[in-house]
């Protein structure tokens, strides 16, 4: 979640948000959470789990230029 | 948590946010979302003079409630947390806190150079849970 955050605080072009699945399920379903940390780009489901600084802006970055 | 907060570089205002919440799952918790919130990022910011609080009904740039946005030097970026921070997530609010509370960003430079070469908007949604 922090290099989410970092992220966003970084580039005035990212938003980060942390949304809590239990609170919001029908969401957690429509994004098909079955485990977390799960990462979501632009409402594209990416992948699950904690992943190192730059794996993570590798990924988030190939996603945005899907 | 006085002290970690004490490394706070710069103002941060969190931005409670409150508004219609989903109906919880049949048998959740019984608690109140939004107040439990509230009084969560209360209590926080006494930590800290340099955190502060406000509380609105139904913001712009909210898209589900309750929220809190955390805000450096009072701008908004783009950070949010939905739902209420408690267990293990209050760690990622306070995460959030103290990465906005930073003059410079903690990500390595070669991150920062990536970043700065980014030309479209992105959005970045973390489902997370408190345990």
């Amino acid at each position: 979640m922090l290099l989410a955050y970092k992220t966003a605080l970084a580039s005035p072009r990212i938003r980060a948000a942390a949304i809590e699945a239990t609170e919001f399920p029908q969401l957690a379903d429509e994004m098909e959470v079955w485990a977390v940390p799960r990462i979501v780009v632009d409402g594209v489901p990416q992948w699950d789990g904690s992943v190192p600084e730059r794996v993570f802006l590798e990924r988030i970055l190939a996603a945005a230029f899907e | 948590m006085r002290e970690l907060l004490a490394a706070l570089e710069r103002p941060v205002e969190l931005l409670v946010a409150h508004g219609p919440e989903q109906t919880p799952l049949p048998g959740a918790r019984d608690i109140d979302f939004g107040a439990e919130t509230e009084r969560i990022v209360r209590e926080l910011s006494e930590l800290s003079e340099r955190l502060s609080v406000r509380v609105e009904q139904e913001p712009p740039g909210f898209e589900r409630y309750p929220a809190v946005a955390v805000l450096p030097a009072g701008e908004d970026v783009g950070i949010r947390y939905y739902g209420l921070p408690w267990g293990y997530e209050l760690g990622s609010l306070i995460g959030g806190v103290l990465e906005a509370g930073k003059l410079e960003s903690t990500l390595q430079p070669e991150s920062l150079e990536r970043l700065a070469a980014l030309d479209r908007d992105l959005a970045i949604d973390v489902f997370v849970t408190p345990t």
